[in-house]
């Protein structure tokens, strides 16, 4: 595939994800390390950055909502403190010290 | 299910008192985050990476996970004993299901 991310186009795109919403990256330096690689492998096998914690539909179309960052992240953050990967958090919750610990998909939510 | 011809990995343990099978992803932190919890307690587990396999075989398994546990299929899903499931991981809830 011709365009390809390099693991710093990756951690880039994530600091200016957060930035630009208010968020923080997940201090945990390994578990962050392994989802900019997750974001990365997506981003180089599907030619965008879905979410690594969720499993890909097979198209574009079908994965759009679950593209990083996703468009349940917003709720998650405001409610969980971090999104469903827990890659982004919320100021408040890294603040907190606590560990993020997995949420539901709220794409399942009815 | 049939996972024949699948990668699916064994990973040897002391504690072989369940029989668990995780479903992941390879790309998810919270999947790595259980396979390494397991790897702590020493279970022996086998673990398959379904972002890794052909679409289709993918799509079976979880439509399979799903009609069976009447659950919609999140990662990880671990299949305990072939009877019991966990979703996502939550450590509190794995040790109780695991008996840790």
């Amino acid at each position: 595939m011709a365009n390809q991310k390099t693991r710093e186009q990756t951690v880039i795109f994530t600091q200016m994800v957060a930035k630009k919403h208010g968020w923080v990256l997940n201090p945990d330096t390994a578990f962050y390390d392994s989802l900019v690689d997750g974001l990365t492998q997506n981003y180089n096998r599907y030619g965008y950055y879905h979410c690594p914690c969720r499993d890909s539909e097979g198209s574009r179309e079908l994965d759009a909502p679950a593209i990083c960052p996703c468009v349940w992240s917003k709720e998650d953050i405001l409610e969980y403190g971090h999104c469903y990967c827990a890659l982004y958090l919320s100021k408040e919750f890294a603040a907190s010290g606590k560990e993020p610990q997995a949420i539901p998909d709220r794409r399942f939510k009815k | 299910m049939n996972l024949q011809n699948l990668p699916v990995v064994t990973k040897d343990g002391t504690r072989t008192d369940h029989e668990i099978m995780v479903y992941a992803l390879s790309t998810c932190g919270f999947c790595k985050r259980a396979l390494a919890f397991l790897d702590a307690h020493q279970f022996a587990y086998r673990y398959l990476y379904v972002d890794l396999i052909p679409i289709d075989t993918k799509n079976a398994i979880k439509q399979e996970l799903k009609q069976r546990f009447k659950e919609n299929v999140a990662f990880p899903f671990a299949v305990i004993d072939d009877k019991k499931y966990l979703i996502g991981f939550i450590e509190a809830d794995w040790k109780m299901t695991l008996g840790v």
